[in-house]
């Protein structure tokens, strides 16, 4: 298998910290791949290397079966976490500019900063100086800015931290626009369940720079199971473990775990098993602050992989 | 021509940010104004000028058959002369002296300036007392031959980078015209004729001047050296926003982002120059020169910006955000401009180096550039009097140029490892 960019082995270490422990990926082209993990999991550190800003401790890097460090400049588009913009220059002047370093020809280079505005929705910011942009506005040109040489990968260093709902929307359509419009090859990362569920084709889940689990999103949360999660909280969260031993023993019950003082019971047609749930609670004797149930998501695969919610 | 991307980037930026540029032009202007109402009228501060006299009149016979030196005159009339506004002060403070060792005081700054009379000055004088003589009673036969000695030349020396050079020659053409005029109306029926000719080395003008007029080009470097500062804040936002980083990922080059940077600033040098210059005529700067002077300041100014281009990519070298580097900027900055004696003029100070004698300041290549300004645009100096001065500081600031490179590319332009 061709994979259009691969990384072998792929370790840093910063001291004694191993930020990216002997990591394998290999990324498809014409596929999105999500990087999922908490913050500090190493996925900035992995995806700087993957596209050669960061020299690795160890290991290999290749794009289209060529060693990152000899790859010709524009290959790769990579929107950083933190936005990187001049905040004296206007939205097309920036993007001008970036053109211009990446030497597209005048002609195309006015049509394509056309296109980029009006996919990002930016056509009425476009002769706004960036300082006095909204911070979604600055985001999206960030992105854009990062892709105006129409590079062969795009490179998404956590794209919708701190977007409001209406720019994260946009972002979204756009990204999977590159995919399914222009053929391009995305790398994602993100801790947003919800970001990487919704978007990617495959997700690597890391933790602590290792490779936890890498398949479709569909396949992961298969994995864990079929069925319904009910996410409950105690009034007095000393008594969650006695809950949780009780628990563990009712035979409907796939599985029970502690996340952030709560307790999430997955099990099969949930709705129809909280009677025995209370019941369970009223031999304890112990009271239900609140109670909710609700679909199986990618953060209780992840909760079921590494045993604790997302690390903030 | 990437290059070019980045030169209107830059200027762009460089307009669009208030502070910065405000920094760089309003600021001169307003201590150009502070000056200029301080020191516009200041020539005449009445406290002696110290002088270095050498008088290498041989004298002469008069028509009596006695000897006489008129140099030995003209000297006792400089040590007599008192301010006219103040009969208590004296106008020069004297010491006679031989030629080597006035060029020492000079250099010391112990004298202001130094006046040769010379050899045949004594003869001069002579010659025309004798041809008035020779008119009066009709006797021409002669009067052609004497003539020609009647003018004799008077050499004044000193530093013109120097204020109290300028006011101090000022004051003495001032009193040599009057010492002219007061021998030839002594001498009954003589005609007013100029016998004496003063020249000043390497200056042109002879305005008196007041210290306004030294210190005006001296806000001009003031100016052209707070540029390394925005200059510095810029750089450093390049690097702290990380669009730095964007632009090493793309197919720009080292060569592309320094050179582009310096086609702006450096204009913006050599406008700060046109800039000054105006506000200071408004504030009564006595200014010698023509369109050509002005394009030979702002070659001169263009020199300077590349120098202080040179200082704030050091500075962005260092310094961790925009802040750190308009405030590490100002402290290396104000410090310098005093170091070149834009503000006022400082001490000589000499060092040796191989048997040669150089003035500390002058490794400092604005210290050619304030000299060079200052001949241009108070003097009227053309190209030959400023030209060392001015490849001087070309040199230094190519030296600090390569510095600044250097440093700039191995701490900012390198890769992350
Ligand atoms: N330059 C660095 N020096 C030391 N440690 C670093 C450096 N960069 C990142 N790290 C550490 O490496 C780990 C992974 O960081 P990062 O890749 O940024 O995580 P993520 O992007 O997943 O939030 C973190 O513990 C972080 O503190
Ligand atoms: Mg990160």
């Amino acid at each position: 298998m061709d994979f259009m960019i691969e990384a072998k082995d792929l370790t840093k270490r910063y001291g004694d910290l191993m930020a990216v422990d002997g990591l394998n990926i290999g990324i498809k082209k014409g596929e999105v791949f999500g990087f999922l993990g908490p913050n500090g999991a190493g996925k900035t550190t992995s995806i700087k290397m993957m596209v050669g800003l960061l020299r690795p401790t160890s290991g290999k890097v290749f794009i289209n079966g060529t060693d990152v460090k000899k790859i010709e400049k524009g290959t790769i588009g990579i929107c950083p976490q933190e936005l990187m913009l001049w905040e004296n220059l206007t939205c097309k002047e920036s993007l001008n500019l970036m053109a211009d370093m990446y030497e597209v020809p005048k002609k195309i280079r006015d049509l394509r900063v056309k296109k980029l505005l009006s996919d990002l929705f930016l056509v009425e910011k476009a002769d706004t100086i960036v300082s006095k942009l909204s911070g979604g506005m600055k985001r999206r040109l960030n992105l854009a800015l990062s892709v105006v040489h129409e590079p062969e990968v795009v490179v998404l260093d956590e794209p919708s931290e701190g977007l409001d709902p209406q720019s994260r929307r946009v972002l979204w359509n756009y990204i999977r626009a590159l995919r399914d419009e222009e053929g391009k090859t995305v790398i994602l990362t993100t801790h947003i369940m919800d970001e990487a569920d919704q978007l990617s084709d495959r997700i690597a889940i890391i933790d602590h720079g290792k490779l936890i689990r890498l398949d479709t999103p569909e396949s992961l949360k298969k994995e864990i199971g079929e069925g319904d999660v009910v996410d409950l909280k105690l009034s007095d969260t000393s008594r969650n473990q006695d809950l949780i031993n009780e628990l563990a023993n009712e035979k409907d019950v796939i599985s029970v775990v502690e996340v952030k003082g709560r307790i999430n019971i997955r099990a099969l047609n949930a709705v129809a098993k909280l009677p025995m749930m209370m019941q369970t609670v009223e031999r304890l004797d112990v009271q239900v602050e609140d109670i909710s149930v609700r679909q199986n998501t990618l953060e209780d695969v992840f909760i079921d992989l590494t045993g604790t919610g997302l690390r903030e | 021509m990437k290059f070019i991307s980045i030169a209107v980037k830059d200027f762009k930026e460089l307009i669009r940010d208030r502070r910065g540029l405000f920094f760089i032009l309003l600021f001169p202007i307003f201590f150009m104004m502070i000056f200029g109402f301080a020191f516009g009228g200041m020539g005449d501060n009445n406290t002696p000028h110290n002088i270095a006299v050498v008088n290498l009149d041989q004298g002469t016979i008069n028509s009596t058959g006695s000897n006489v030196n008129f140099g030995n005159n003209l000297t006792a009339e400089l040590q007599d002369q008192n301010y006219p506004q103040n009969n208590d002060v004296k106008l020069f403070n004297v010491t006679t002296t031989t030629d080597s060792n006035a060029k020492d005081l000079l250099r010391t700054r112990t004298v202001d300036a130094e006046l040769v009379i010379p050899a045949n000055f004594s003869d001069s004088v002579q010659s025309l007392i004798n041809n008035t003589i020779q008119s009066s009673t009709g006797q021409t036969s002669s009067a052609s031959t004497s003539t020609n000695k009647i003018t004799s030349t008077l050499t004044i020396s000193g530093d013109t980078s120097y204020i109290g050079f300028g006011v101090a020659q000022g004051t003495l053409i001032g009193f040599l015209s009057q010492y002219q005029q007061g021998v030839v109306t002594a001498i009954t029926g003589a005609q007013p004729v100029q016998y004496i000719n003063t020249s000043v080395q390497s200056v042109a003008g002879t305005t008196s001047f007041t210290e306004f007029d030294f210190l005006a080009p001296g806000m001009m470097v003031f100016a052209i050296l707070l540029l390394a500062t925005t200059v510095a804040a810029i750089l450093t936002r390049e690097v702290e926003s990380g669009t730095l980083l964007r632009l090493k990922l793309s197919k720009m080059r080292s060569f592309d982002l320094l050179f582009g940077g310096l086609i702006p600033w450096s204009l913006v040098a050599g406008a700060q120059v046109v800039i000054l210059l105006v506000v200071a005529i408004i504030l009564g700067l006595k200014w010698q020169g023509s369109v050509y002077s002005i394009l030979l300041a702002i070659f001169v100014g263009i020199i300077a910006g590349i120098a202080s281009i040179s200082l704030a990519m050091i500075i962005a070298s260092f310094a961790k955000n925009d802040r750190q580097a308009a405030n590490l900027g100002t402290l290396i900055v104000v410090p310098t401009t005093f170091l070149t004696g834009s503000f006022f003029p400082l001490p000589a100070e000499y060092i040796n180096i191989f048997g040669h004698s150089f003035q500390i300041y002058g490794i400092l290549p604005w210290t050619h550039t304030l000299t060079a300004l200052r001949s241009v645009l108070v003097y009227g100096s053309g190209w030959s009097v400023v030209s060392s001065d001015v490849i001087i500081s070309a040199v230094l600031t190519l030296i600090l140029f390569v510095i600044g490179v250097f440093l700039f590319s191995k701490t900012r332009l390198g890769a992350e490892s």
